[in-house]
């Protein structure tokens, strides 16, 4: 940038500066008017002071202690904000649900693994594609509820609801948040414990789930696949009873985490369920197959096919009954909420402690 | 401890802040009942001793005149466009009420340091 040979053009840059970040309108003209004409007085008085003209060194010094453009418009103009300081703790929380309490976790525990476990030897390319996929749908999910906060700021929803509410309906004043209780988060630890020994125990002792069976039945292809993802979830079940054992003042936790819990569930058996296919013939063996010594066995084959469709109805039922519980943690959270909300009767009660 | 220091500091900073607001606007409308525009209204201020930067004194002359407390007028004085306020009937009767306000707020005030 060159130096004007005119130190006043100084102020006429400096005003210009101003104006780009000033919302476009007739009250943007007079603003700059007005501080044009303050500035104009105050190299008029100081020229007075000192008896001779200003220099561009002279006039950069006012001009500097006015403030640099960007910072003088944001406070001649109007106050704008995108998420206003009424909805911003909601906003936060929703946020932080969804990036990091679902988003993510999914991302961590079902696709990574699934998508590790079709790509086979390729492993390496899967992973960076799935932290490329979780990287869009990160800034996707931020994206798309930032939005929504801003159509619903701009749309002054926010005030219908914070003005729906009622002193008269407030919940009693409660003594204390009902923490979970120590033994049951204790008994969760070692059940965990067992049960994710048993699953590291399977590939290599396949009698601990077929029993006598294993010397005919195999395991089959699919299991390659969804190893990993159900380690992981007891994983995530063991740590959610840690956490609940060593952070008991985290009364959200036992409210957040199951449901979590829940969900990858729900969304890997989705998974399961979808690739084992519907039953189309003889050659559907979807989770067990024939060892190679029983092939020929007319018996055997009945014995794998009735295996298949039990095992094929148990996801089923195990679907619904993890829809069913998704609901009801659903409706207690949403309760929890709710209860916290009145409770503190300001938004602000919902940050994530 | 310098952290403590700074959070301190900036507390301070703070509640000199929002203690200075709601007197600016009373200096402000009480200057204004002789027309001024805002380069000689900021230098009355600033040798009365409360220096306002450009950035704060606009806003809340703009505020002031969408409330209806002050009136304002473009005019041309030394050969230059200048933009003159002063209070209006309603900013009249605004400022006694508010100076009623700030005298008593100022008496109980000193009744309560004087006891402490």
């Amino acid at each position: 940038m060159s130096t004007p040979k005119n130190p006043m053009e100084l102020l006429d840059r400096y005003l210009q500066a101003v104006r780009f970040w000033l919302p476009k309108s007739q009250r943007q003209e007079d603003l700059i008017a007005e501080l044009g004409e303050d500035l104009r007085s105050q190299i008029d008085a100081k020229e007075t002071e000192l008896g001779h003209p200003l220099d561009a060194t002279e006039v950069s010094a006012i001009l500097k202690r006015c403030g640099s453009p960007m910072i003088v418009a944001a406070r001649l103009g109007p106050k704008q904000h995108l998420i206003g300081p009424a909805l911003f703790p909601i906003y936060l929380f929703v946020l932080k649900m969804v990036l990091l309490w679902i988003l993510l976790p999914v991302f961590i525990f079902i696709i990574g693994p699934v998508n590790v476990a079709k790509a086979g030897s390729d492993w390496g390319t899967a992973v960076l594609n799935t932290f490329g996929d979780l990287w869009s749908g990160l800034f996707v999910a931020a994206g798309t509820i930032t939005l929504v906060f801003a159509i619903i700021e701009r749309t002054h929803a926010q005030v219908a609801i914070a003005d729906k509410w009622d002193p008269l309906k407030l919940p009693p004043v409660r003594k204390q948040e009902r923490k979970t209780s120590l033994a049951q988060t204790v008994c969760e630890i070692f059940f965990g414990v067992i049960g994710l020994m048993w699953l590291l125990l399977l590939p290599h002792h396949p009698g601990l789930i077929l029993g006598p069976a294993h010397t005919f039945l195999k395991a089959a292809p699919i299991w390659h696949t969804f190893y990993v993802p159900i380690l992981l979830l007891a994983i995530v079940g063991l740590l959610r009873s840690g956490v609940t054992l060593a952070r008991p003042q985290w009364v959200w936790f036992p409210r957040v985490a199951p449901l979590l819990q829940t969900v990858l569930s729900l969304i890997m058996l989705n998974f399961m369920i979808r690739t084992a296919a519907p039953p189309t013939g003889a050659d559907w063996h979807p989770f067990v197959v024939l060892a190679d010594a029983a092939k020929n066995s007319a018996q055997y084959v009945r014995v794998a096919a009735v295996l298949n469709s039990s095992i094929l109805l148990s996801l089923a039922a195990a679907w619904l009954g993890v829809c069913i519980a998704a609901a009801i943690q659903t409706w207690q959270f949403l309760g929890f909420i709710r209860h916290r909300i009145s409770g503190a009767g300001q938004p602000a009660s919902l940050h994530v402690q | 401890m310098p952290t403590s220091t700074t959070a301190s500091a900036e507390i301070f900073e703070n509640l000199k802040l929002e203690l200075r607001r709601g007197c600016l606007t009373l200096a402000v409308l009480t200057q204004l009942r002789n027309e001024q525009y805002g380069y000689t209204l900021r230098k009355a201020l600033a040798e009365d001793g409360l220096e306002i930067d450009e950035g704060t004194l606009y806003p809340l002359l703009r505020r002031l005149e969408s409330q209806g407390l002050l009136v304002s007028q473009w005019r041309e004085e030394d050969k230059r466009n200048k933009r003159f306020y002063r209070l209006s009937p309603q900013g009249e009767q605004t400022l006694n009420q508010l100076l009623s306000e700030w005298q008593r707020i100022n008496t109980s005030l000193s009744k309560i340091l004087q006891e402490a």
